[in-house]
């Protein structure tokens, strides 16, 4: 996998001001992103914008105002474009008549491939989405789950450097689930930019480098999971102290200006703590350990996407 | 542009050429048009089979009169004549019908009339001859190779229905669907995700259109010629194909055909782009075509019809008592030589291309609102 010779330097995906609007309906307003390698996940309900912000990336919509780059490349220059990334749709419909196999080779036809080697690119990722026996079958009678497999090999046929799939991992059973996500890090491991949206929040939490958080067409928050959680100065922290006593640890901590709410643990042996400053806490929580306050372990209890996206966008459709 | 390029272009060219022809030529909302294209086919071949009927029938009757008749024995017989002169220029008739007709001389007053009908043939000709009393009243010969008039006849089917309702709405099925059926199909991303220029993508689904069309309405031309001379007999036949021209007016057939497909093609690929029904497109193109005749020079040259009728071979005349604005719109009043309607109808089409080029350069994946 390599960027053709004549690439532009810049690497990355990046939105800058971009708005799309169909006709009087917000698809997303003023996105700025700067997408680097690794895992991304777009997450958000129905109707956040996750898929416009794909197809802006893609080239399949265009923006009504801002601009979109793909690792220096326009998005209306699909010859280039194309070259370079890979989208698997959330549509479902194929041309007619095709089977799987036929489908992948009349992809890479269609980029210039001599036959021959379409047709061995076609059967190595076919093999690799674990299609074989089903290859030459007509796409009309295959399972969710297999046409979700065939389009994923669609966008990964050219060993493309840009992964945008769109719900990639709907209709897949939990094997081909764990393939899948293994497939994916394998690709980010490379170098690859890979981009998910997806509705499941515990397995983009699992295998996303960078999030972005989507609500109502707008990006509520974006980067590690960690840093989003940073850039939330109003949002609590939650902590989970394990320690000896835990009842004076409590009384101890509620002294603290920032913390909001302690809860003693159902089984007596440890505090769940809410702060806004997270910092401010471990030291004084090094302070407390020294006062003879024995702490066994502490973890955050709500580092995860779900946590944050709760927060931010609320209890909304979708969230699982 | 490099070598290299052109090369990828022509390559990915091609790949469009084969998914869109297996579509074009196997889709079941197609199959009217081959339907349309083969109406014609079978209006000869019924048409040959009657003449073939008609031939055999002369040949018996031939046959069965006294004499030998030549063409101009048959044109001797002249409205007063008696039946004794008929006989003696062509014999007793072969076929003959005789009854008693009471006619009427005045108020109240009638007179019965013998009537007789005469059949006599020269093998290729018929002569039907109308006796009341003995003498000749009505004489109605039908000549058998009219090659003329049956020329005439191939062209008014070929302009009047083949040109402008077959290849028309046969076009406007194939190139309308190239991008609005996958549209409908929600399948066009397939070809939007695939690193190929929108504008490459365009040439070779209109090649792909203009292929497939080329391939029914020349076929359809070809076996309509078959069909026309099927009731020729070889020495005639061998005569219109290599002295009367038949030979070059259908190689000129096929290739008006052909010019068709690229002109109506191009306008209905961007029609198919730029309306979602595709009906109020058509209308309008069939009713500009329609109208043509009518327009001022320089708008009739914005028109496929214009160049076309320039090019077909045989001019068809207007029957006499047609009203002045039916023969303009079956008269060629203002043809245009055969370059310059060529020339013209390349123009056309590539100025409906460069429309088609922009506007799919503008296309977006939005199947929602379809």
């Amino acid at each position: 996998m390599s960027i053709p010779v004549n690439a532009p330097a810049s690497a990355r995906i990046v939105f800058e001001d971009v708005s799309k609007f169909y006709g009087e309906i917000l698809g997303v307003n003023r996105v700025n992103l700067s997408i680097p390698p690794g895992i991304t996940s777009l997450v958000g309900p129905n109707g956040s914008g996750k898929t416009t912000l794909m197809n802006l990336m893609t080239g399949l919509v265009r923006p009504s105002r801002g601009r979109v780059e793909v690792l220096g490349y326009q998005t209306n220059d699909p010859e280039h474009l194309f070259a370079i990334l890979g989208y698997s749709t959330q549509f479902d419909a194929f041309p007619k008549g095709l089977t799987g196999f036929q489908f992948i080779y009349s992809y890479l036809r269609l980029s210039g491939r001599d036959a021959q080697t379409a047709e061995q690119m076609a059967w190595r990722v076919i093999e690799r989405v674990n299609l074989v026996d089903a290859a030459k079958r007509n796409i009309a009678g295959y399972s969710k789950g297999m046409r979700q497999r065939i389009r994923l090999a669609q966008a990964l046929a050219h060993d493309p450097k840009v992964l945008v799939l769109d719900e990639p991992l709907n209709g897949l059973d939990p094997l081909a689930r764990s393939e899948m996500i293994a497939l994916f890090r394998a690709a980010a491991a490379q170098g690859c930019y890979v981009i998910i949206s997806s509705h499941i929040l515990h397995e983009v939490d699992v295998i996303s480098d960078q999030v972005i958080l989507l609500s109502n067409g707008y990006v509520v928050a974006e980067g590690q999971i960690a840093t989003v959680r940073g850039e939330i100065q109003e949002h609590p922290t939650q902590i989970l102290v394990r320690c000896t006593r835990p009842r004076e640890l409590a009384a101890k901590m509620l002294e603290d200006a920032h913390t909001i709410e302690v809860t003693i643990h159902k089984d007596e042996k440890g505090v769940l703590l809410k702060t806004r400053d997270a910092d401010g806490f471990y030291l004084a929580l090094n302070q407390l350990a020294t006062n003879g306050i024995d702490v066994e372990s502490i973890a955050p209890a709500d580092d995860d996407v779900l946590s944050v996206y709760e927060y931010l966008i609320g209890n909304e459709e979708g969230v699982r | 542009m490099t070598r290299g390029t052109t090369k990828i272009w022509w390559a990915q060219i091609q790949a469009v050429i084969r998914l869109e022809m297996k579509k074009t030529f196997f889709a079941k909302r197609g199959l009217w048009i081959y339907l349309v294209a083969a109406l014609p086919v079978f209006l000869f071949m019924a048409y040959a089979v009657a003449t073939s009927g008609r031939q055999h029938q002369s040949a018996s009757v031939a046959r069965r009169g006294e004499k030998m008749l030549t063409y101009q024995d048959l044109m001797a017989v002249k409205p007063g004549m008696t039946r004794e002169e008929v006989v003696a220029i062509l014999g007793k008739p072969p076929v003959a019908f005789h009854w008693g007709e009471n006619r009427p001389l005045g108020p109240g007053v009638t007179a019965n009339v013998l009537r007789e009908d005469y059949h006599y043939s020269d093998g290729q000709n018929d002569l039907f001859v109308g006796l009341a009393d003995g003498k000749v009243e009505s004489i109605n010969i039908q000549n058998g190779d009219n090659q003329g008039q049956d020329s005439i006849m191939f062209a008014g089917v070929f302009q009047f229905f083949f040109l402008r309702l077959a290849i028309f709405f046969g076009c406007l099925g194939i190139f309308m669907n190239l991008f609005r059926g996958e549209i409908l199909d929600r399948s066009l991303h397939f070809y939007f995700l695939a690193p190929i220029r929108r504008e490459v993508l365009m040439v070779g689904k209109f090649l792909a259109g203009l292929l497939a069309t080329c391939a029914i309405f020349v076929t359809s031309e070809l076996l309509q010629t078959v069909a026309f001379l099927w009731h020729f007999s070889p020495s005639a036949r061998e005569v219109y194909l290599y002295h009367n021209h038949g030979l070059e007016h259908a190689a000129i057939y096929v290739g008006v055909t052909i010019l068709a497909c690229v002109g109506y093609g191009a306008f209905f690929l961007v029609a198919g782009m730029l309306f979602r029904n595709p009906i109020l497109p058509a209308a309008a193109i069939l009713i500009w075509e329609a109208i043509n005749p009518f327009l001022p020079g320089i708008l009739k040259q914005f028109s496929v019809i214009y160049y076309l009728k320039s090019l077909c071979p045989v001019e068809i005349p207007s029957p006499p008592g047609t009203p002045p604005i039916l023969a303009l719109l079956i008269s060629n009043t203002d043809p245009v030589s055969a370059p310059v309607a060529v020339v013209g109808i390349v123009v056309v089409a590539l100025i409906a291309l460069y429309a088609s080029s922009l506007q799919v350069r503008r296309m977006e994946i939005n199947y929602t609102t379809e």
